[in-house]
């Protein structure tokens, strides 16, 4: 029985990570902060104490990195406890 | 006014004077003033990057509907109580504490936006400024009772 042969080849785009960034600001306490990345990402009090303490001294942390989707996820939640936030594209 | 943690895990607010109820009702009175928009303010630093189009349609309406509620919930609470009392009792409870502690950090972020108390020394600030100031300071001591007492 003939037959055609055929080849597959999945082509594979590895996506780029996407950085969710937590911004400094004057108003949002530092125990606040703390609180909600332990409650979003479920992050234990002393990492999420460290990227607090990151925010607080160098302006902004990078909480978070991974799929486009999830990020944009994480974003809306960090702002919606009115944590300014963004996202971009990991270097 | 005191303020103190309930057996119950809320937290009670004990108004003893028509100044106390005036202060408490600037809590929603100051989240709203300004031209502030939270939601916007929030997501600036999101501004020219891609996707920021989608994230206005979409995400900003969401965050501005969820602010409201949060203003909302504390102007419920106080106007249950007639404006001629005197004395009375405001419980927060567990379940309610997000959206005073998200009311009252909007009142803040509105007052810090308008007076920016960060330049200034509260002995030297003109009247009005100072009584903006002191709101603040109280918004911050109920904010901090309710994330040490109520929501962790």
């Amino acid at each position: 029985m003939g037959g055609t042969l055929t080849e597959t080849r999945d082509d594979v785009a590895l996506d780029v990570p996407w950085n969710v960034i937590v911004h400094d600001d004057p108003v949002n306490l530092m125990g606040y902060v703390t609180f909600v990345l332990m409650k979003i990402f479920g992050y234990s009090e002393s990492k999420a104490a460290a990227m607090m303490m990151e925010v607080h001294q160098r302006g902004q942390s990078i909480v978070w990195s991974g799929a486009r989707e999830k990020a944009e996820f994480y974003v809306q939640q960090l702002q919606s406890h009115q944590l300014k936030t963004s996202m971009e594209k990991a270097e | 006014m005191k303020v103190a943690p309930t057996l119950e895990g809320g937290l009670k607010i004990s108004v003893e004077s028509a100044v106390d109820w005036m202060v408490l009702r600037c809590i929603p009175h100051d989240a709203r003033g300004g031209d502030l928009d939270l939601a916007d303010h929030l997501s600036s630093q999101m501004t020219g990057k891609d996707g920021e189009d989608d994230w206005r349609e979409f995400v900003l309406p969401d965050l501005r509907d969820n602010f409201n509620a949060q203003i909302s919930t504390i102007e419920d609470a106080l106007d249950s109580f007639s404006e001629e009392l005197e004395e009375g009792e405001i419980f927060i409870e567990k379940e309610q504490a997000d959206f005073w502690y998200g009311g009252i950090n909007q009142a803040r972020i509105a007052l810090e936006e308008r007076y920016d108390f960060s330049s200034e020394d509260p002995i030297e600030m003109p009247p009005g400024l100072r009584s903006a100031w002191f709101r603040s300071q109280f918004y911050l001591h109920v904010q901090s009772l309710l994330l040490e007492h109520v929501m962790r």
